[in-house]
């Protein structure tokens, strides 16, 4: 109890922190943006916060990340917007929001739909805020107890699951984007002896590929020719009717608010998985429990508040890991975790001794944005259809513009612009044969970890290799990392559904036995 | 996808064993007497090794569901370069990596910048049979875009950032 109230004292305290006018202000302006970035199809909020992050080189680093946490919550609830009324999903977290979003909005009910995915985005955000603030100290605490060992693993097991999880149809091509990703890493001074790997001479090489360039390239250039492709896409509904949701109309899902944020916070923490993930698996269960699941599909509510409040509960929950860990449970956490280390802040297990009230700081960085989400997403409708408006023509060239001056702008050399463009034609090759780009920016950030941590183990077991294997953490991590490969086999999923249908039959398990 | 995947898993073989051949060639300073274990080659060896066996998999597969076949021909150019999105696609990337490549740093910013949106911005509303009218309104249109782009960008970074533009 006494852990708690001082838990939430910390809170306060942080809360009482930014209640000046200028960090409000730059709530209002960054949560603003995030939103119309996530709700124009085609800008990411991975994009977003990587360009941002160029925006915030000058500021202080409590008023930096707080205007990276308003653009990456923001971008993710934005997206819902296009998902509604265009039927385009402005970020992949928004995919599964179009499956009721626009059938809501073609029956004419266009504002409620609005209004519903902001009180499940508002909702889930405040639950993965909750957990943000319980569970990250406890992890925080938790992770000092991890050696070289365990972190080996866990670069492993990131690169693995966030594979797994990001290209279910053929989890290897995730696990070659994650490799890959490791290998980019590879480039430049290794971090034990100073030798320069790969670098063939080049002095720009020597720090390796920037993250911030390769992340704009393989999000934001990526993405101006993935849109510059497709078709031209027209906005077709309108709101209407009203989009201030009923209370009674929200709080009747209650059971699926609370289950959809307990997902997209869980899958949020899994590193490198995401916000798209999280809003599938919380459709995907709040299909199977409810009693109305034949309306999923054709404008349920229910389906609609459980992809909103997953998605956004997945925000904080992706936040967890990056900063007691240093290992992002998302791309655009990533991105913050690289803005973090630009602004002087050493996320990982160290957090929570060096500066605990940083993790508070950050909870009402979260709690700030979602009362921007709520007060912008309630009034300005309008706006936010011109925005949608605006012609991919006109904004694309803008957007590639800033692609390529934030790119320069981190250490002022030419050189990073070139990555941003590599980056982009690579990552525009991959997506196109179906190589997701999270695990493979999630390698780009673990190469470090699993470098040195692999080597250092060996060095202290002496090139012993049990303690990989057989350390308590160390052993779990392998076991799932493993249990994850072997069950993408076909006929080793298969096998293993015959034992677990033999020890617990399907009859037993839906009758809760 | 099969025949990407078929190229792709040839040409992933081809850069593990070349990271596993440059690892391999990697010090591993004994003259410093760092402990074996600690060379600076093991991971990327081991990384590359990883991709390599993932690669062959991919090839294998890929050659199972007839992948190897590509019958490229010359006569599929013509045809996937005359589709919109791929034209599209193309002008994208030719005017994106000109302006961010090339324009950028050879002539002063504000005004590749200028350039580049106002270029961008013709040639992809520009439509046969558009009147005069409408060619002034469009070039009107690009040009508010250009200057006011670029005179904001450039005074953000130079004077509210101190970034010394290229």
């Amino acid at each position: 109890m006494a852990v708690l109230l001082e838990n939430l004292n910390q809170f306060l305290s942080a809360i009482a922190g930014f209640l000046t006018p200028l960090a409000l202000f730059h709530v209002s302006w960054s949560t603003l943006l995030g939103i119309i970035i996530g709700a124009l199809p085609g800008l990411t909020a991975t994009m977003g916060v990587a360009l941002v992050t160029t925006l915030t080189y000058k500021l202080p680093p409590d008023l930096a990340i707080l205007i990276l946490i308003c653009v990456y919550n923001g971008a993710i609830y934005g997206g819902s917007r296009s998902a509604i009324l265009l039927n385009i999903p402005g970020t992949p977290a928004n995919a599964a929001t179009t499956l009721d979003g626009f059938p809501l909005a073609r029956a004419g009910l266009a504002g409620k739909a609005m209004g519903i995915a902001t009180s499940g985005s508002v909702l889930g955000s405040l639950i993965g805020m909750f957990f943000l603030a319980t569970v990250a100290p406890l992890l925080g605490n938790y992770a000092l107890r991890f050696q070289s060992f365990e972190f080996f693993w866990l670069a492993i097991f990131g690169i693995v699951i966030s594979g797994h999880l990001t290209a279910m149809e053929d989890p290897m091509k995730g696990w070659i984007a994650g490799f890959l990703g490791l290998l980019v890493a590879m480039v430049g001074q290794e971090g034990i002896h100073a030798y320069e790997r790969f670098t063939y001479g080049s002095t720009d090489l020597l720090g390796g590929f920037a993250l911030i360039p390769a992340m704009v390239g393989a999000f934001g250039f990526a993405e101006v020719m993935s849109v510059m492709r497709s078709p031209a896409a027209e906005v077709v509904q309108e709101a209407r009717d009203s989009i201030i949701p009923k209370l009674g109309e929200v709080f009747r899902y209650w059971r699926t608010i609370i289950r959809s944020g307990l997902i997209g916070t869980i899958i949020g923490i899994i590193p490198g998985v995401g916000e798209d993930i999280a809003a599938w698996v919380s459709y995907a269960a709040a299909r199977r429990k409810s009693p109305e699941r034949e309306k999923f599909g054709k404008g349920s509510v229910e389906g609609l508040m459980a992809a909103e409040t997953g998605n956004n509960a997945c925000v904080p929950g992706a936040i967890i890991p990056a900063l007691t860990l240093a290992i992002p449970g998302s791309a655009p956490a990533a991105v913050l975790l690289a803005a973090m280390f630009i602004h002087g802040v050493r996320p990982g297990p160290m957090i929570m001794v060096e500066s605990p009230q940083f993790v508070y700081q950050v909870v009402a960085m979260v709690f700030f944005s979602t009362l921007g989400m709520l007060i912008f997403g309630l009034t300005l409708t309008k706006p936010l259809l011109w925005v949608l408006a605006v012609p991919r023509t006109r904004l694309m060239p803008v957007v590639f513009v800033l692609c390529a001056i934030g790119s320069y702008a981190i250490t002022q050399r030419t050189f990073d612009i070139w990555v941003m463009i590599g980056f982009g034609i690579f990552g525009y090759i991959l997506r196109a044969m179906k190589y997701p780009m999270a695990p493979m920016v999630l390698g780009i950030i673990l190469g470090d970890i699993l470098d040195k941590n692999l080597r250092r183990g060996l060095i202290l077991s002496d090139g012993d290799l049990t303690p990989f294997f057989t350390r308590p953490i160390s052993l779990v991590l392998w076991l799932v990392t493993l249990s994850s490969i072997l069950l993408s086999i076909e006929p080793v999923r298969r096998a293993a559904q015959r034992v677990a249908e033999a020890v617990w039959p399907r009859r037993l398990r839906e009758e809760g036995g | 996808m099969v025949k990407a995947d078929f190229v792709t898993g040839l040409a992933l073989i081809l850069v593990s064993l070349f990271v596993v051949f440059e690892s391999w060639r990697m010090p591993r300073l004994e003259h410093l007497k760092v402990h074996p274990l600690s060379v600076p080659g093991l991971v990327p060896a081991f990384l590359g090794i990883v991709i390599f066996l993932f690669a062959v998999i991919l090839v294998i597969r890929s050659v199972l569901a007839g992948g190897h076949r590509l019958a490229l021909s010359i006569q599929a150019t013509p045809r996937l370069l005359s589709q919109p999105g791929n034209q599209r696609l193309l002008v994208t990337a030719v005017f994106s990596i000109g302006y961010a490549g090339f324009l950028v740093g050879s002539i002063p910013y504000g005004l590749a910048t200028g350039l580049f949106i106002f270029a961008f911005m013709v040639i992809f509303e520009w439509r046969r049979g558009m009147t005069r009218r409408e060619y002034l309104r469009l070039g009107l249109a690009a040009g508010i875009l250009a200057v006011g782009t670029s005179a904001l960008v450039t005074w953000a970074f130079e004077s509210l950032f101190l970034v010394t533009l290229p």
